[in-house]
Order: structure tokens, then sequence, then C-alpha cells
């Protein structure tokens, strides 16, 4: 097309620019297009000569105006907080609330020049507060001289009336009222409840835009941050006189009221997570009785087997998050901040319920069982012998029986109520023997039943646990050796041992689908957001999360009896591993205990000796189920010793019946 | 050839082997890119000092991030100047379709921000896209005009283009992110202009754009339909009566702001309006009204003086380009970058309207940064293959 243009060359005379050697085929440009990029152009040099007079009209013309103005400027707008909102178990009661609480407050453009450091060391003897820490605010809060550090929250009486008879002599100090977040339980779920702290600037940078602004308080963990949003409220505005270098003349003036936050409702109920808590305790007690001294924590999940509610979520050790209210101890607080002291505390701020990583042992043995009956590897009610010992793969490896007094074939619920580990070694082996399908079956239905990766818990904060595979082993190791999946892994996979890893809530959860007839919940501990309603008034419910509907998990009715037979034999039958806990029990109850041996390092043994973490896991009524417990004391030993105790006591608050006193045994 | 070959000296050049990228960085505009290189440096300089006081403990928090954005943005710089711009303008329905489906994952994906949904959020990064959106819907448009150009004029034509441009428009808008959709149909009207429309048509559009304003503004609310906002529309008309949230609160401040600079300006420290906050968004819209009081009349001078430089630049690409769709991109990139640059640099000194329009090179915010860049590789791209089709003909 162009050549065609080109044909006749333009005469000069033609040109509608002049000819620039450095364009050097202007037929290219067209004058139209020339004619319009000289318009664009003269558009540029207008909006920047508009820009530009502009500026110096304000600037240098009347620049001096300004800068008075600016000088001048004396209402400064100051965000006020707002009271955080309460949090309230399932029946009402308020677990978190605030308190009003007198703080101490450091203006420091108000601090005289001459002196400061001395004016500064003093009241930090007053308040015994750290002198270096309180001055080293001050420097820094030079900057800044608007926003007031905070030398101390819950000040006592005394000094308060000190700094009062003293005010003329401390400039700068105010004694203002805060809300302080007040723990009516003291340590009672603490770990789900979680704490609020100021701001970190990486949290800053990332909510910035969600409006929230430097001093801020947030919540840090548990339930406090995951529905911050909820419970902060929005802060007020008020307006304060100020003079040119920003030093308050004024007092507060309130401009815009802060909307208190909401209250939160869980569906924890605190009298079961009281129980919970001192199961834990009982538990790690018993374990101790039975000379386990290395019992030293453990997990207690009660759920809804319905809805997936979850109505206790006990972890030991725990602490008070009380500690992290007003001005902190540093003390206190290195449990839960800092490596080295959180390991010698054996980890208090750890939610081990949600996050603590465990093999499930016996507790497993559903899993394998449901998976062996779906994919055709075993029929439940086909004996399987139970032997002593069994051996298997091509170096005729041992594996042995936790009872060796026991030989005879059994059918999958004696099995399951005797807790036999060659019949699921049997079933692990016939997986392996089916090649490189059989050998993620297993995995392949847990995946299904929540293992393996978060349940959804909507606090977050879960462990995903571990479901070994081929081709994990192929990915994480070295070593030929290592690499290779031999029989071995398959029958301890069948057993719930080896490198398996589990949460005791993706426990929990799937034995609620146990006890709910093949539906998996998703588990959520907050129910919904309420407007607090005012003295004796009813409060108003904003929203309910309602977790997501109950999903099949696909399981054939008739596998699925077979496993709940068990399970209730286990409880029931005279040689069911947890009859002596539960079958006295006046409700029903079904379960499985679990020991599980885990490689832990415990101070004053050989490093990496192997401990056996006690489990129960069960529900009751064993039909109809409201209620779903799994209980874990690390290091505590037998199933039945430790953590079946344990969880009874839970069952014995929810139902309201004590059990009658009983013989305790050691079984698996 | 022919042609080429008959003159003497760009001949001899021709015969001489050179590899095929070093013929294409020796046609690069160099002063243009110094120009950007200049505004990066010169908007992290700024940056440091707006920002010094807004992470308590970390004065460089905002500095550290923008200068990963510029070298981010380099790359896209060299990216969009390397990759044939033909590509774009043959598979414009693809650009346009990019486009569209950025704008569409914000509505579906993104996070309201201050009640508006223009981010996404992409792990420890967030992502703006219209910001890139505006390269790519130049690039779009451009390539559905350059395909009909002996037609340019038909209404048909013209109706096509501001049909396929009012989706995105629209989507911004929505967002709402009425700034940008304004930009985007500056660089509409600019593609128009520069693909040929008759000057009689323009003035056709622009009137009933006029009537439009004039409706969203006035009429419709009248009637009780409301098109914007009510903050957008008191924004628009610098209406001093209806102010919700304290808006001529925020334009009072911007102009003492700008104001109390004076010539040479107050420093980082002795910076009040923007230090204790009296100046709202100093970091982003309003960034540089705080530029103008931290360094004054000089310090803003030359950022305007570089801006220019940048537009005029730009203007010169596109008498260089080697065909009409590289002249039609550039100079419509160029005018869309002028268009922002006017209404926010001019909102701060009460000259445009308030709307929130990212300052391009300054504002804190890498989309906006790594956007620019890109848009100053495209013009580097059509710069180099003009000049290069000089040599070889076309």
């Amino acid at each position: 097309l162009s050549s065609v243009q080109r044909e006749p060359p333009p005469p000069p005379s033609g040109r509608f620019l002049p000819p620039d050697p450095r364009v050097r085929e202007p037929y290219r440009l067209t004058p139209q297009l020339a004619l319009r990029v000289g318009v664009l152009g003269a558009i540029a040099l207008a909006a920047f000569a508009v820009l530009l007079l502009r500026l110096w009209s304000l600037q240098v013309l009347s620049g001096d105006e300004y800068l008075n103005a600016a000088q001048s400027n004396q209402l400064r707008l100051i965000r006020v907080e707002a009271p955080r909102g309460p949090i309230l178990d399932r029946r009402g009661r308020v677990v978190v609330s605030n308190v009003a609480g007198t703080a101490v407050r450091l203006w420091v453009g108000d601090l005289p020049e001459r002196g400061r450091s001395r004016l500064v060391r003093r009241l930090a003897r007053v308040l015994a507060v750290s002198p270096a820490e309180l001055e080293r605010q001050v420097e820094e809060g030079l900057a800044d001289p608007l926003t007031p550090i905070v030398v101390k929250t819950a000040v006592g009486e005394e000094q308060v009336a000190y700094l009062y008879e003293h005010q003329a002599e401390f400039p700068g100090v105010e004694i203002a009222q805060v809300y302080l977040r007040s723990y009516t339980y003291g340590a009672l779920a603490a770990q789900i409840l979680g704490y609020v702290g100021e701001i970190s600037p990486e949290e800053l940078a990332r909510l910035r835009r969600a409006g929230y602004r430097p001093g801020d308080r947030i919540g840090k963990t548990g339930v406090e941050a995951a529905f911050d949003t909820y419970l902060r409220g929005r802060p007020g505005l008020a307006q304060i006189r100020v003079d040119s270098l920003g030093r308050p003349q004024s007092a507060l003036e309130l401009r815009q009221e802060p909307r208190a936050g909401y209250a939160l409702r869980l569906t924890l109920d605190v009298r079961l997570q009281r129980a919970a808590e001192e199961a834990l305790r009982y538990g790690i007690q018993l374990a101790h009785q039975n000379k386990h001294w290395a019992a030293n924590g453990g997990a207690i999940v009660a759920l809804d087997p319905r809805d997936g509610a979850v109505l206790a979520l006990a972890s030991a050790p725990t602490f008070k998050p009380s500690v992290f209210v007003g001005r902190t101890d540093p003390r206190k607080l290195a449990p839960l901040l800092d490596e080295e002291a959180a390991r010698r505390a054996n980890y208090p701020g750890l939610n081990r319920a949600i996050a603590g990583l465990y093999p499930p042992g016996s507790t497993w043995k559903p899993v394998t069982a449901l998976a062996g009956m779906e994919e055709h590897v075993f029929s439940a009610y086909d004996p399987i012998q139970c032997s002593p010992v069994a051996y298997y793969g091509l170096d005729r490896q041992r594996f042995r029986n936790w009872n060796p007094s026991v030989n005879r074939p059994m059918t999958l619920p004696e099995a399951l109520a005797e807790s036999c580990d060659t019949y699921f070694y049997e079933i692990g082996n016939r997986f392996y023997e089916r090649g490189s399908e059989g050998r993620v079956q297993i995995q392949q239905w847990a995946r299904r039943f929540g293992f393996g990766g978060p349940t959804g818990l909507d606090i977050g904060g879960e462990a995903d646990g571990l479901l070994p595979t081929p081709e994990w082993r192929r990915r994480t190791f070295t070593s030929d050796w290592d690499r290779a999946w031999n029989p071995g892994d398959s029958i301890q996979l069948a057993i719930g041992q080896k490198d398996l890893l589990v949460t005791p809530l993706q426990l929990a959860t799937f034995y609620a689908m146990l006890a709910n007839g093949g539906n998996i919940v998703t588990p959520y501990v907050v129910a919904g957001v309420e407007q607090p309603g005012g003295k004796g008034s009813p409060s108003l419910v904003l929203r309910r999360f309602a977790p997501p509907p109950p999903r099949p998990a696909g399981v054939d009715p008739a596998a699925l009896a077979a496993v709940r037979d068990g399970l209730w034999r286990a409880t029931h039958s005279s040689n069911g591993t947890s009859a002596g806990v539960f079958a006295s029990y006046p409700v029903p109850i079904s379960g499985k205990t679990g020991t599980a041996e885990k490689v832990v390092q415990l101070p004053g043994y050989p490093s990496g000796h192997l401990e056996d973490q006690s489990w129960w896991c069960g529900w009751g009524p064993s039909d109809g189920a409201r209620l779903v417990v799994c209980a874990l004391i690390e290091n505590g030993g037998h199933g039945s010793a430790a953590a079946a105790p344990a969880a009874l006591k839970v069952f014995e608050r929810f139902f309201g019946v004590k059990a009658p006193p009983a013989q305790l045994v050691n079984t698996d | 050839m022919l042609d080429v070959a008959s003159r003497p000296a760009l001949g001899a050049r021709s015969r001489r082997a050179e590899p095929a990228p070093l013929a294409f960085l020796r046609r690069l505009d160099w002063i243009l890119l110094g120009a950007a290189l200049a505004l990066v440096g010169y908007g992290l300089w700024v940056v440091s000092g707006i920002t010094r006081f807004d992470v308590p403990g970390d004065p460089s928090y905002y500095v550290v991030r923008q200068a990963i954005a510029a070298g981010v943005g380099f790359a896209g710089l060299v990216a969009a100047a390397a990759l044939p711009l033909d590509l774009a303008r043959r598979h414009w329905q693809l650009v346009y379709g990019l486009t569209l489906g950025l704008m569409v994952v914000v509505f579906v994906a993104a996070e309201a921000v201050r009640g508006s949904k223009r981010w996404l959020d992409l792990g420890p990064i967030q992502f703006q896209p219209s910001e890139l959106g505006k390269v790519l819907f130049v690039l779009a448009i451009g390539g559905f005009l350059a395909g009909r150009v002996g037609r340019v004029t038909r209404w048909r034509t013209i109706f096509g283009a501001l049909g396929l441009g009012a989706a995105p428009v629209l989507l911004v808008f929505l967002q709402p992110d009425l700034g940008t959709a304004l930009v985007y149909f500056a660089a509409l009207l600019a593609l128009l202009f520069l693909a040929g429309v008759r000057w009689r048509q323009l003035g056709l559009l622009l009137g009933a754009a006029a009537l439009g304003v004039v409706a969203a503004l006035w009429l419709l609310p009248a009637a009780g339909v409301q098109v914007l906002k009510p903050y957008q529309a008191a924004r628009l008309t610098l209406d001093p009566n209806a102010d919700p949230s304290g808006l001529t609160y925020n334009l009072d401040q911007s102009i003492t702001t700008v104001g109390s600079g004076g010539l040479t300006g107050r420093g980082v420290l002795g910076a009040t309006q923007t230090r204790l906050d009296y100046l709202p968004e100093h970091a982003t819209d309003f960034a540089f009204a705080s530029l103008a009081e931290q360094r004054g009349f000089v310090g803003s001078t030359i950022l305007l003086l570089l801006y220019l430089l940048v537009v005029w630049r730009g203007l010169r690409v596109v008498t260089v380009a080697g065909d009409l769709y590289g002249a039609v991109v550039a100079g419509s990139l160029v005018f869309a970058f002028l268009f922002q640059v006017f209404v926010n640099v001019g909102m701060t000194m009460g000259v445009a309207p308030v709307t929130g329009i990212p300052l391009p090179f300054v504002t804190v915010g890498g989309s906006s940064l790594v956007a620019n860049l890109v848009l100053v590789g495209v013009l580097q791209g059509v710069h180099a293959r003009g000049r290069l089709s000089e040599r070889s003909g076309p």
C-alpha cells in the first residue's frame, strides 16, 4: 500500500512538516496525523502551563499565607478506640469481656527539653516499669507527638493517687480510662480464644487498606484473630486543639462516637470445656499413676456429630490470656513468644487439638477397615486369624500383636473390639500386594474422610497432618532404602503407625462421621455475631455462621454398620479394650482405644526414644449420637488407662450421669 | 529496498553487518528511557520523604516495596519493548478478552477495599488490574481501529470502537473507580482522534459526552435515578455544600498543603501537614500535595518537567512510528498519561475534580508503577521498530 503512495515523491512544498533528516520517511506520517499530534502537543503544553502557573500562584505568590494557615492548623482529629466486642459461650455466658482500666499515658510533646530523662526515669520508678525501655519509647515517640505513649495499663489505685497529688511535677502525664480484655474463666479455652495485642508493622501493611492504623489493637491468634473484623468495632473520632508543634492544648472533644465491637457467640459450652480441661489433667494424672512420668500434655475434642459444632476443645499445657493485657511481663510472655522458653514449658501456646500432630495408632483401624471393605480387600464377616505374630515380606519380617495370648480367627467387629493388630496387618499386607494401586487406597479413603488436610475449622490454624504414600516417600527421602515403599509401610499404616500423623480434630471429625451414619461435618467454633443488648434486654442476632451441610462420605452402610458394631463391642464386650471404662456406664458409648508409638525428645532420656501416646475416640449414645469425644494424652501409655477414663469424664458432664467406679486395665 | 538503496548514507550503514538486538538497542529513544529512569528515581526519593512516618519503626517500609515494584516494572518495560507490537494488532481480540477478563476477576475475587473492589490479593502481593488494563485497553481498541484503516470515519466503526471501549470503562466505573474510568475514556477519545475520525464527528461525540455528564450529575438525580454515588458527584462538581465525607476539608487541606511548601519546601520534618496527617491519603491520591509541601515549588517543578519530557518524547514517538497502529497506540498512551498527570496534580491544587487517580511514578503502589513502566516499554518498542523499518524499508 505504501509503495503505491510512494510512487510520485511528494514535492517539498507540499509537505506538512519541514524535511527533517532524522525522520527519513515523512510519507508515513500523514499530514492529518501530524496535525493531530501537534494538537495533542498543544494540549500538553497548555495543561502543564496551567499546572505550573497554579503551582507558582499557590506556592510562590501566596505561599506565606498558606504557610500561616498550615501553622495555625489547630484542630486535629484523633481516633478513639472502640470497646472490643465480648465473646460468649453457646448459652450466652460471657467468656471474654472488657473492663474499664486505668492507664497512664505520656504525651512526649509536653515533656520539657531539659530534665526530660530525669522525669521519665522518675515516672518509670513510680509505675514500676523499666526506665531504659520507657526512655527508648520516648525517643521514638518524639517523631509523632500526637500519639501518646501508653506507659502502663491497669495501674493500681495508690499509684494513680500519687500521680494526681504530684500532677504538677509530671507534665505530659495523663491518666485515662481504657478498655482491658477480661477473661471470666481465667485460662479456660485459652488457645481457642487467642489473645489481643498491638498491631505489628507486618499486619499494618497488610491491613492498612482495611482501615487499621498504627497503635490499633488486633486479635493475634484464635477467635480473636479470625473474627477481628467483627470484634474490633469502629473507632470514633475526637477533636483536639493543638499548637503548631502538634502539642495538645485542649481536652479531647468527641466528634464521632466509636461503635463498640459486636459480640461473638461460640459453640463452646463453658461447663463442658471446663470438664474437658479437668479431664485432661485427670488423664495426665492417671498416666503418672501408671508410671508414665513423661505424660505432660494432651488434647480433648468434643464435637456435636450432627453438625460439627465444637462443644469443647481442650489443650494442655495452657496459658492465661490475661498475661497479654496491660503492660505485659516479659517473663510471663516468654513461654508463648520465645522458641526456647516455649520448648521448656512444653509449648503452652500450641493448640494441640488442631495443630498437634500424632500417630493415631489403633484409633485408625476403622479407617483401614472401611477402606478395606470398600475396596473389597476383605469382608467383615470372613474370619481372619488373629495370631500372636505374623511374618510378611521377602525377609519374613516379624509383626507382633500387642496381646500375645490371643490366637483365634476373628470377624471385623471382634478384631475392632479387641484391637487385634495381626488382623489389620493382614489387611495392610493385602493392600500392599495389590501393587501400586492398592498401596494408596487406604490413603485415598483417609483423604476423603478429612485426613491429610485441614478440616475447615473456622478459626484456622490447623495442621495438615501426613498421609504417607509411595510417592511421598520417593519425594521426601534420598537413600534408595528410604525411598522404597515396603510391605512394612502398608502394614504399619493399617494400624496407624510409622509415618502417619493426624490431629485430634481430624480424628474427631472422622469419628463424627462414624457416629452420624456416614456424613462428614465441618467443625466450627463461632456460631454467630450478635449486637449485645442493654441490661436485661436480649441481644440481637446479626449473623449466623451456618457451617457447610454435612456431606456424605460415600461409605457403604453395611461396612459402616460392621465398624459401628465393632466399636460398640470395644466398649461393651468382655474382651473390649475400653469395656473396663465404659461397659458399666448407663449411657451406651461406642469407641476405640489407641496406643501409638511416637519418637519423642524428653529431658533425661536417650534422644529419640519411643513413648506411647494414649488415645481414645468415640461417641455416645451409641445410636443417635449427640457427642463425639476424642482424647489424647501425650506419652500417657495405654489408651484404656489414661485417655479413655479422661474421655469418660467429658461424657459424665455432658449427660449429667456419673459412672460407677471402674477397674482399669492396660489394653491397647 | 530500492528506495533505501537510493540513499547513499543510509545504504552504507545498512550494509554493515549489525546483530539484530544491538540494532534494536541503538534505536531506542534513550532520552525517553532516561526520563523514565529519572522519574522512577525521583519518585522513590519523594516516597521516602512522604512515607517516612507512616510505619512506626520502619521509615523505609514503603520505599523498599516501591523499589521492588520498580524492579518488576523494568522487567515489564523490557518485555513490552521486546514483544512485537504487531502481535497485539493481529490478535487484538485476545488482548481485549484479557482486559475484560482482568476486570471481571476483580469483581469475582477482589476484596473490597474502602468499599471498592480494585485489588486482587495474590498472597503477599496485591495487584490492581485496572492499571495494567489501561495499556491493554489501548492496544486492543487500537487493533480494532487499525484493522479498519479506510473506514475509520464511518459511524459503524466509531460506534464499534465506542461499544468495545464501553465494557471495560463500565467495569472500572463499577469497581467503583471513577477516576480510572475517566482515564480509560480519555484514552478512547485519543484513539479515535489519532485514528482519523473527522473533527465534526469528534465534536458530536464530545457534545454527547457532555450531555451525558450533565444528565448523570443533574438531570437523572432530579428524576430520581442515581448514576454516581453522592460522594462522586460532589467531587466532580466541586460542590462545597454537599460535603458528606469531609471532601472540602480534604481539598482545603490539600491546597493549604501545596501552598505552605513555598519556593523550596518545608523539608520532611517540617512538613506538618503531611506528618501530622492533616492531609488525607498523602501517600496515594494526594502524593503531589505532600511533595509540594516537603520540596516546594522547585521540587514540584522538577517532577512536572520530567513529566513534560516524557510527554514530549512520547509524542515524538508517534511521528517516528513505523505504522499507523504504532502511532495511534503510542499517541493514546501518551495522552492517557498526560490526562492522568493533569487530573491528579490539578486535583491537589483545586483546578481539576477530585478523583482517585494515582500520580504516575510517585503514588505508593506497585501496580501503577509497573503499568507506567510497561507503558514506556511500549513506546520504546514503537520507536525502535519505526527506526528499524526506516533502514530496511517496509
